[in-house]
């Protein structure tokens, strides 16, 4: 039997407590080829049952690696003993949930093609990898990768909520290492792909020629790079760091766990916290009539999953949450709470979140800067509870004059979000979605950024 | 809990089935896990929670081309389908002469940690940790955290003989934390500790009572009294931030890809001679017996007074590179104290910063890094001075490694790895 064709509601009568019951399979695919040699070939499949049991304001949970039978019945009574000797000792009377309805979503985004075998798939990594070499000779280093992640669910909840979805996601990852004058390393790395499998994602090798030539093109002009100026300057975010400040610097202070936590987006809610060119959504699935990177519809605690506008022109205007943080907040429960793998519990995640874009045009926001920096393309993201943030950026270019002049090495930015985005003055027209980003907190998950781009002031390292 | 017969047999049964498929050389390694863990939200205990699992990697080399697969189901025919899928994925991959699987060693015996968990020393740790938080700092809040008992048994078998059976059990508890005095925030700051026992209150252990303290102190911060050139005093907390950049760069992906300032130098100084570095996974809690790529673990020194002694390949990089295999796995890192007492090496600062986390971009090939000093402190005369805000420190990673003018005589021990602070010079702060 199937994780979609498993009868979870049999299970229903082993309840004796709030119950949640959940299948979960993720299979990983990951395919390495460092300068041309397969360096890593891997495939994993990584699944179970878990329960989650509520009783008295404190949780059970249990898993074991098995997907059928009498092992979903022990996991169901362990979870159970969990939540009953937890409440003996722990009881927290004041601690509910959030109604539960009996919500239905099925999503599938499994391919409908035939599947490509790992050879097809390496053969394709090997194809990139030699119009590399073809294409751009005098590399010093070079990797080509793919990861593949299908995670699978069922769930149902003693609401009788009942979920199956299947979302995956393909990426190839491309990193590119040249020399600089002196002889150090200088490398740039970009993901390509998104939302779905391999099949539906990557086609045909040479529709990633361009965005490797692009590649190519800004790493030849980082390897004659500057070091920025440290300090406070004038900066276009382009779409990729938007997305990711969006979702590091504001969306992890409005996760509802964080503000009972004492995330300072406590202290603003319904007031002015950025410039009014800024609205911020975290999307569930949709937005527009297109799918997003990471669709949910129904949560792992069985909620229909609704976006959850986090700033709207400019006002802070509501939280993420899970069943008991709503309880807590008086609110709806948003459908946020997700788990990574069978094993784990869910916790209150982004799904799609984005800045939404502006009126203006990338070309006329870099024409305004006097002297700043385009920033294009991060590396990594840290934020805290105060909403102090920290990006790295992997590529960008001075502004001089209004006209973009030479690239700089890589750098980190900084700022405190909430005072940040009220620096801003000019939001582009277009939108762009990433959907590589996997988020840490205590569990990883995948999640979408998006966002257009943003002319602020931030801190640079730097020289 | 060692591996019984019955996981014996499951792992003889899956080496004979790569076998039998026709791979010339084969590993098989069958772990199964157990772990019960106590959570905490916002200063309350809110879940327990157990873990059964049961993992199968399965290895197959076939012409000189290999593949990796892990499954957790060994029921019915899932091995053979698991060892089918492998076949494929080697017969889709390429040769490479340097995929290998490590060479017949005597079968051993391993084990290490408590014989079974303590479910009551667990939650009175935990307990007695939260209450001193509450009652101690009343303006910190324990975010989030858990304590928890992992007890892994594993065995190893592969092609050439190998026949390796380990059973390792540890405590271990993570904590998240911030401080707010009225609209007052302070950043959050957290530290994980790995250990062998539960003899002893959690907060008295490796930096964890400091670092609530400071962040009791962090609600209300100032920024330095503009940029400047000076020293830095890392501790123990986040040591790991700058010492990474010369662990990674002598592992495998640098040092294959050529992209690594260290290769070539073994035997050279690479590093300031006040540091002596190793890797001790058999010292420590957080430690194994057995390497990912089949061998018996071994301590081993990194860096003796500055000299790289080891690079940290596995044996896939060893033969691709032509230079010698680690005997450590990697990890478990332990560096040698100094001479200075702890006040001392903050009292020769003339202008710097206590730095205790660091939140920065990852650093390029080349070492340069910036990024932000969080929860940390401005020193000025040899005297920490406040707390800081918005902070940014650049400079180069190698160049800071060589930079390093002292090292504590005081070390903190987190099961995980075990350090002092050292003081290194010349790091730009804007």
């Amino acid at each position: 039997m199937t994780i979609r064709e498993a009868n979870l509601a049999a299970y229903a009568n082993r309840f004796s407590e709030y119950t949640e019951l959940r299948l979960q399979q993720n299979t990983n695919v990951r395919v390495a080829l460092l300068n041309g040699d397969v360096v890593t070939n891997l495939k994993s499949v990584d699944g179970g049952v878990s329960a989650r049991v509520f009783k008295n304001g404190v949780w059970g949970f249990a898993s074991r690696p098995d997907l059928a039978g009498e092992p979903i019945v022990a996991t169901i009574d362990e979870a159970t003993r969990n939540a009953q000797v937890l409440a003996r000792y722990a009881a927290d009377e004041q601690s509910q949930l959030a109604p539960g309805v009996r919500a239905r979503a099925s999503s599938d985004f499994g391919t409908r093609r035939p599947r490509r075998s790992q050879r097809q798939i390496v053969d394709f990594l090997a194809a990139l990898d030699a119009h590399i070499v073809a294409t751009y000779p005098g590399l010093r280093s070079r990797s080509v990768s793919l990861w593949n992640l299908d995670m699978e669910k069922r769930l149902f909840t003693s609401d009788a909520a009942d979920g199956y979805s299947n979302t995956t996601r393909s990426l190839v990852v491309v990193n590119l290492v040249t020399s600089n004058a002196a002889g150090e390393p200088v490398e740039l790395r970009r993901p390509f792909g998104g939302r779905g499998q391999f099949e539906d994602v990557f086609d045909d090798p040479a529709l990633l020629h361009p965005e490797i030539a692009d590649l190519h093109r800004h790493l030849m002009a980082k390897r004659d790079g500057v070091r920025p100026r440290a300090g406070q300057h004038h900066v276009i975010l382009d779409a990729d760091l938007a997305g990711i400040l969006a979702h590091e610097a504001i969306g992890h202070t409005t996760e509802a766990d964080l503000v009972e936590g004492g995330s300072i987006a406590g202290d603003f809610v319904d007031q002015l916290v950025a410039s009014p060119l800024i609205t911020m959504i975290d999307y569930a699935h949709t937005r527009d009539g297109e799918t997003l990177p990471v669709p949910v519809y129904l949560d792992d605690e069985g909620v229909e999953s609704t976006d959850t506008v986090l700033i709207d022109r400019g006002v802070l205007k509501g939280f993420m949450h899970n069943r008991q943080t709503a309880s807590r907040f008086g609110a709806n429960a948003t459908g946020n709470a997700r788990a990574y793998q069978f094993s784990d519990e869910p916790l209150i995640r982004m799904r799609n979140t984005a800045i939404l874009p502006g009126p203006h045009r990338l070309e006329e926001m870099i024409a305004s800067i006097e002297d700043g920096y385009y920033l294009m393309w991060p590396s990594n993201g840290q934020a805290d509870g105060t909403s102090e943030f920290m990006f790295g950026v992997q590529m960008g270019y001075e502004i001089n004059s209004g006209k973009l002049g030479r690239a700089i090495s890589d750098t980190t930015i900084s700022g405190v979000a909430f005072d940040m985005l009220k620096t801003v003055t000019m939001v582009s027209d277009e939108m762009h979605w990433s959907c590589a980003g996997m988020c840490g907190k205590k569990q990883v998950i995948p999640v979408g950024m998006g966002g257009p781009s943003i002319r602020c002031r931030v801190h640079l390292g730097g020289a | 809990m060692t591996p019984s017969g019955n996981d014996r047999a499951l792992a003889a049964r899956a080496l004979e089935t790569l076998v039998g498929r026709g791979f010339a050389k084969a590993q098989v390694r069958l772990a199964s896990t157990e772990r019960h863990e106590l959570n905490a939200n916002t200063g309350r205990i809110s879940l327990l929670r157990t873990n059964h699992d049961l993992q199968l990697a399965l290895l197959g080399i076939i012409d000189d081309k290999r593949s990796t697969m892990v499954i957790n189901k060994l029921d019915g025919d899932a091995v053979a389908a698991a060892a089918d899928d492998l076949w494929d994925m080697a017969q889709g991959s390429a040769a490479d002469a340097a995929n290998d699987i490590s060479p017949a060693q005597p079968p051993q015996r391993f084990s290490a940690g408590p014989e079974q968990v303590d479910f009551d020393a667990m939650a009175q740790r935990f307990d007695e940790y939260l209450d001193y938080a509450r009652s101690t700092h009343p303006t910190l809040t324990v975010r989030e955290g858990h304590i928890d008992f992992n007890e892994q048994r594993s065995l190893l078998l592969n092609s050439n003989g190998v026949d390796f059976e380990s059973r390792t059990a540890r405590y271990g508890a993570q904590v998240m934390f911030s401080s707010r005095q009225g609209t007052d925030q302070s950043s959050f700051n957290y530290t994980g500790l790995a250990l062998a026992g539960l003899d002893r209150p959690l907060h008295t252990l490796a930096t964890l009572a400091t670092l609530m303290r400071q962040s009791t102190e962090q609600v209300r911060t100032r920024k330095t009294p503009g940029p400047f050139t000076g020293d830095l005093v890392i501790t123990p907390d986040c040591i790991g931030d700058f010492l990474g950049f010369l662990l990674e760069s002598v592992s495998n992906v640098p040092m294959i890809g050529g992209t690594s300032l260290y290769r070539g130098r073994l035997g050279e100084r690479v590093v300031s001679p006040a540091l002596t570095v190793h890797s001790r996974p058999r010292d420590l809690p957080a430690g194994y017996f057995i390497t990912a790529d089949g061998f018996e673990a071994h301590n081993a020194t990194v860096v003796e007074q500055g000299e790289l002694r080891s690079y940290l390949l596995d044996l896939y990089a060893a033969n691709k590179t032509g230079l010698p295999r680690a005997v450590t796995g990697g990890g478990c890192i332990v560096v040698e104290p100094g001479e200075e007492p702890l006040e001392a090496l903050i009292g020769g600062v003339d202008r710097g910063i206590l730095i205790s986390r660091f939140s920065g971009g990852r650093p390029n090939d080349r070492g340069d890094f910036s990024g932000i000093a969080k929860n940390s402190y401005y020193i000025e005369g040899g005297e920490v001075q406040h707390p800081l805000s918005e902070t940014m420190i650049s400079g180069n990673l190698d160049a800071l490694l060589n930079a390093v003018v002292g090292v504590s005589r005081e070390r903190a021990d987190f099961g995980s790895h075990v350090a002092p602070w050292l003081r290194v010079s010349g790091v730009g702060v804007s």
